[in-house]
């Protein structure tokens, strides 16, 4: 499909907290000239906005990585990755015990019980496993237990991640797999002093992307991500909406960071559609 | 378990909105600072008891910089209004500071008017605005506005019924650069007008800002709408066209609920950006509330900056907690 000749590019994001709402404005807000003129659509689920992006209902698509994996499969690889938060090309999963375990690496994980947040996240659920199998451990025999919190939302809101924890704090699991960024809002554990410390963190690999059809026109995608690459964490305007959002620039796409996440699509027979 | 209650509560309000937290221990106090730092959010209050456990009031996001939010011209301490006098001519049945022939003038002064100006720009103030009352009550309105227009652009506020004799020969003697008219009308026709204001009203009014255009002052319009009267915008807005009025300089506002009015726009101290306002009692938060004790800033008229110094600090103080509330009335 191509974007309507004067028609604003259309965005579609998953509303997973009220703050969607003021981050997108302040996007928009941002985009507000001929070139980039920008407008955006939420959807409730990613599964919908996976539609609505082959659909052709919207332009671009703001993808968790189980998204964007999702919308390479669905199209046979026919989208265009556009550009994604330097959070995202460095996420992480994190396995955290409670504090004087002194477990260390997936060895010590393998004989625990291990808590997993929403099955549709890939940050505490999908990659948690495919980098334990990775590592050695016999997952299909692993003692698993699952919150699955916040199916749709692709782990977006961390209360999954939440449950987790609070599952090792009362003694109910042994280890939690827990996103990068969970971890690194308790301040790596020195924000809950005494109460939960690191077993073993997995590589880095990618998360969210902002993704479009591969019909897109080059002449309507690139002002548009030229634009977003501009964006400055110096300007107390742009500073908001990335704090809000959760990065301190926007960066080009790092595809090699999918290619764990692919392998335990397959791995784990994960439905393409959700 | 703070930071827990912390990670599950905030991430999910809205920008702006604000939650409650205990706190059992002064460390817990300083995890919800380091946290607030650390995640974007903003500790808005504590309210410890003894024993160092307490309440915390946490706000979802960074409080964001008045500057990129009000315009530079309306930011606190930018207007000073200065009510003259409280006597008037008209005993309006909305008026915010229950003004009437009766009413005791409790005049500024053109000393005290002269020095308050001369602080008042050496602070940083960028328009003044010189209210009552009536204005042209005033034997020396002239000296006033001319001591005011000397030192900073000036709009004064009338009902424009008084450009007659005495009232016109002052008129006229006023600077028309950098001083503006700002004259009430507030219907289209004389009915709505006159209901709230008395009867002829409406006629004098208009026939003033006629003398005022005529005499090339720069004149605006303000209109306060009552919400039980057809405010019929669109013929007020063409009657002010028809004048050559500029839409910039057709107000229209609400009714105040204070002073004599008996409905209106209900505000507290917090939930108005303020427009630091001198009268002969005090100095006040904004002019809608120039009778409202919870308003009064200062008994103390001068020295002027240090009361334009405490608005502009409590108003920072009452950003960070109160944005999703706070905000503008336009008196002009």
């Amino acid at each position: 499909m191509s974007k309507l000749v004067g028609a604003p590019l259309l965005i579609g994001a998953v509303a997973y907290t009220p703050n969607v709402v003021p981050i997108w404005e302040g996007i928009r807000e941002y985009f507000d000239e001929p070139e980039t003129a920008m407008d955006f659509v939420l959807f409730s689920n990613y599964g919908r906005l996976v539609d609505a992006l082959q659909a052709g209902m919207i332009d671009i698509a703001w993808n968790t990585n189980l998204a964007y994996a999702r919308a390479v499969l669905q199209t046979d690889g026919h989208v265009r990755p556009l550009a994604m938060r330097d959070t995202d090309a460095t996420f992480s999963t994190v396995f955290v015990a409670a504090a004087g375990s002194g477990w260390s690496g997936p060895g010590d994980i393998a004989t625990r019980r291990l808590v997993l947040g929403s099955a549709d996240s890939a940050h505490a659920a999908i990659l948690p496993l495919h980098y334990l199998r990775e590592a050695g451990v016999d997952v299909d025999h692993l003692h698993i237990q699952r919150f699955n919190s916040d199916i749709g939302k692709h782990g977006d809101t961390g209360r999954s991640e939440l449950d987790a924890i609070d599952a090792v704090l009362a003694g109910d699991a042994d280890v939690a797999a827990i996103g990068i960024t969970v971890w690194e809002n308790i301040g790596r554990g020195d924000l809950m002093p005494g109460m939960l410390e690191p077993v073993w963190q997995t590589e880095t690999y990618s998360h969210c992307m902002f993704t479009a059809l591969d019909t897109l026109p080059e002449s309507v995608y690139a002002p548009w991500v030229s634009k977003l690459l501009a964006m400055d964490w110096e300007v107390p305007a742009h500073r908001r909406i990335l704090e809000l959002e959760g990065l301190t620039r926007w960066v080009e796409p790092h595809l090699e960071g999918y290619n764990g996440l692919f392998a335990a699509i397959k791995e784990q027979g994960v439905d393409a559609r959700w | 378990m703070v930071v827990m209650a912390l990670m599950r509560t905030v991430e999910q309000m809205a920008e702006g909105d604000t939650a409650e937290f205990a706190v059992a221990s002064a460390s817990e106090l300083e995890l919800v600072r380091r946290w607030c730092e650390k995640t974007g959010n903003t500790l808005v209050s504590t309210l410890m008891a003894e024993q160092d456990t307490g309440h915390v009031t946490v706000g979802r996001g960074r409080p964001r910089n008045p500057g990129s939010m009000i315009p530079a011209d309306r930011m606190p301490g930018a207007r000073l209004w200065l009510y003259t006098n409280f006597h008037c001519n008209l005993a309006c049945d909305y008026c915010c500071v229950a003004s009437s022939p009766k009413t005791d003038p409790r005049l500024l002064g053109i000393d005290t008017i002269q020095a308050l100006v001369t602080e008042a720009a050496d602070w940083g103030v960028r328009e003044l605005y010189l209210t009552g009352g009536e204005p042209f009550l005033l034997p020396d309105i002239d000296v006033i506005v001319r001591a005011c227009a000397d030192r900073l652009p000036t709009t004064l506020l009338t009902n424009g019924m008084l450009f007659r004799g005495h009232g016109l020969r002052k008129l006229q003697a006023m600077p028309r650069q950098g001083f503006a008219l700002q004259i009430s009308v507030d219907s289209p026709t004389a009915e709505v007008h006159d209901s709230h204001r008395g009867a002829g009203s409406w006629e004098r009014a208009l026939a003033g800002i006629r003398v005022a255009l005529d005499e090339g002052f720069t004149v605006r319009v303000a209109a306060t709408i009552s919400a039980h009267d057809d405010p019929a915008l669109d013929e007020l807005h063409a009657l002010f066209d028809g004048l050559g009025i500029p839409r910039a300089d057709q107000v229209i506002r609400p009714i105040a609920h204070q002073g004599v009015a008996e409905e209106g726009v209900a505000f507290t101290r917090e939930s108005l950006i303020p427009e630091v306002t001198v009268t002969a009692d005090g100095i006040y938060w904004h002019p809608v509330a120039a009778l409202d004790e919870n308003a009064l800033v200062s008994r103390q008229i001068l020295p002027l900056a240090p009361a334009l110094d405490r608005v502009s600090e409590l108003f920072t103080q009452q950003w960070s907690s109160a944005t999703a509330t706070t905000s503008m009335f336009a008196c002009a």
